[in-house]
């Protein structure tokens, strides 16, 4: 068979996967019509049979849901496994993609996801709000720079083709845990610079005005307020009754009342 | 009609949503982000200070609200874009511009709801492409979901710059003190929400201290955020280079000597 892969047709996958790979998400299938896309030009190389072209195409259709960086990983070892055992090899990558579609999505979307926009949107941000733009620019370059990363990646995945579970798992397990700890610390620096909450209490005993905020909580620790708003969102969150759009609602609502009760403002 | 803002303006505003929201799903840059969207909005607006506001607040409020896993969330970007209009074109001030941000936000989760419905009559039609062995038309069916995406971000963009700013100025005078006070408070307290979501993103059971550092070097320190990643980063490779030297038996106090933390991680 006259169907050897080379270089432009990774380069040529990739850059689909890149710049297609969640046009079609659907509440059915997500990536699925994604996937299917990215890879059709691969598999029109190999197979040469048009009936068996479809089935792979319908195959390459079904459910998929993955960090678009990540699926990088199981592309490349997609087209080193279907390159070697060809159509009967159709059953291996159904079971490639949907083992590891979910584990690496979970470590994309806390690397990519998470972390990287922590770090970088909340420079951009700081540097926004003092009226300069530089922060956006480092960012928008760091953005540039991270599109090429899934070319790393999806050559990886080629290289080690049906051994890629085994390889991945030591290596990525590093990286997300210096991107969890440099994410949590990031988190913990934002809550006393983000969330803005002083109390405009005031205790009057006779002559003497005790204001609750500078005279009581700052002195007991800075963004005490912040803390136990962040606490209270955070156990909030773990009720199986609230999804992040219902707190929404209920932090709007509490804001509404403790402003007019003179609590916060 | 439209005081302040051209029909280009708008139309540039309201095509820059579309591709962010491309970006944000696809080549994921960053055009997404809420203070990058602020620069430009405000670039189009002639405005880039009342952007860099707007964006940077609103960034600050979404931080850690991303789509995981395909659920919508408030579109903190489409209101970045339509409120650093307003606030250019009605000389607002920034918390008026925030307090009609909170709502816009809300109100375009919708569009995004819409948008991942419309794509799944695309996955049906490329379904029945594919029997019929009409590939091209499968592929075709893949880059036609840019069109219900860029809808989603373009119309509510459109439309409400089309109504323009007497429409908007006539709500907010109606705004009572008590809710737009409540909307500033809120303003402060909803980036709580993403600070929490993070929280129970990652394992911060196991790793609470370094929420503790964090916390300490803004909060005491008053450390910028640039200097608090460089100094997670260098704790993060301090601590993997540790966890190595433990597996591999040796004492840790190697670490000091020989060939420095970073390069020496490279592969064992």
């Amino acid at each position: 068979m006259n169907n050897s892969i080379q270089k432009k047709d990774i380069r040529k996958t990739w850059s689909r996967n890149l710049f297609f790979s969640t046009t079609g998400w659907n509440y059915e299938k997500m990536m699925g019509l994604g996937y299917c896309y990215t890879m059709l030009p691969f598999m029109r190389k190999i197979y040469k049979d048009q009936d068996q072209l479809k089935e792979r195409v319908k195959s390459q259709l079904q459910f998929f849901n993955c960090n678009a960086m990540m699926s990088n990983f199981i592309i490349g070892a997609n087209m080193a496994i279907e390159e070697k055992g060809g159509f009967e090899s159709a059953e291996t990558i159904s079971a490639l993609k949907t083992g590891l579609m979910g584990p690496l999505a979970g470590v994309g979307d806390t690397i990519f996801g998470v972390t990287w926009g922590t770090v970088f949107y909340s420079i951009a941000a700081y540097m926004a709000l003092q009226g300069s733009p530089i922060g956006c620019i480092i960012a928008i370059i760091a953005g540039v720079i991270k599109m090429f990363f899934g070319y790393g990646f999806i050559n990886i995945g080629y290289r080690e083709g049906a051994k890629l579970v085994d390889t991945v798992s030591g290596k990525i397990q590093k990286v997300t845990e210096v991107a969890t700890m440099a994410g949590l610390t990031v988190i913990g620096a934002l809550i006393p610079t983000v969330v803005g909450a002083k109390t405009a209490f005031t205790f009057t005993q006779g002559d003497i005005q005790i204001a609750l905020q500078a005279d009581v909580l700052d002195k007991i620790m800075p963004a005490i307020l912040p803390v136990c708003i962040v606490a209270a969102t955070y156990w909030m969150l773990g009720k199986k009754s609230l999804n992040s759009t219902r707190v929404i609602f209920i932090l709007l609502l509490l804001s509404v009342i403790l402003y007019n009760l003179h609590i916060l403002g | 009609m439209h005081d302040n803002i051209s029909m280009i303006q708008i139309l540039l505003l309201a095509f820059y949503g579309a591709f962010a929201i491309y970006d944000g799903l696809n080549t994921g840059v960053g055009f997404k982000g809420s203070a990058i969207t602020g620069l430009f909005a405000g670039l189009i607006m002639g405005d880039v200070k009342t952007g860099l506001m707007i964006g940077g607040t609103l960034q600050l409020m979404s931080l850690g609200i991303g789509s995981y896993g395909g659920a919508s969330v408030p579109d903190y970007n489409t209101a970045t874009i339509i409120s650093t209009a307003f606030a250019v074109m009605n000389h607002a001030g920034l918390e008026t511009a925030i307090g009609l941000a909170i709502p816009i936000s809300l109100l375009c989760v919708n569009f995004d709801v819409l948008a991942r419905f419309a794509n799944t009559f695309l996955q049906h039609k490329a379904e029945a492409f594919a029997e019929k062995k009409d590939f091209k038309k499968v592929e075709l069916m893949n880059l036609l979901g840019i069109v219900p995406w860029s809808l989603s971000r373009f119309l509510p963009i459109f439309i409400s710059l089309s109504l323009g700013s007497n429409f908007v100025s006539a709500a907010l005078n109606a705004a009572p003190d008590w809710l737009m006070g409540g909307l500033k408070v809120a303003g402060g307290v909803l980036p709580a929400l993403g600070i929490a979501i993070l929280l129970k993103y990652l394992p911060v059971k196991t790793h609470f201290a370094f929420v503790l550092i964090g916390f300490c070097l803004t909060a005491y320190g008053k450390v910028p955020m640039i200097g608090v990643s460089l100094i997670a980063l260098a704790i993060g490779l301090i601590i993997v280079r540790m966890m190595d030297m433990i597996k591999e038996n040796r004492p840790v106090v190697a670490v000091a000597d020989n060939n420095g933390l970073i390069g020496a991680d490279e592969d064992e």
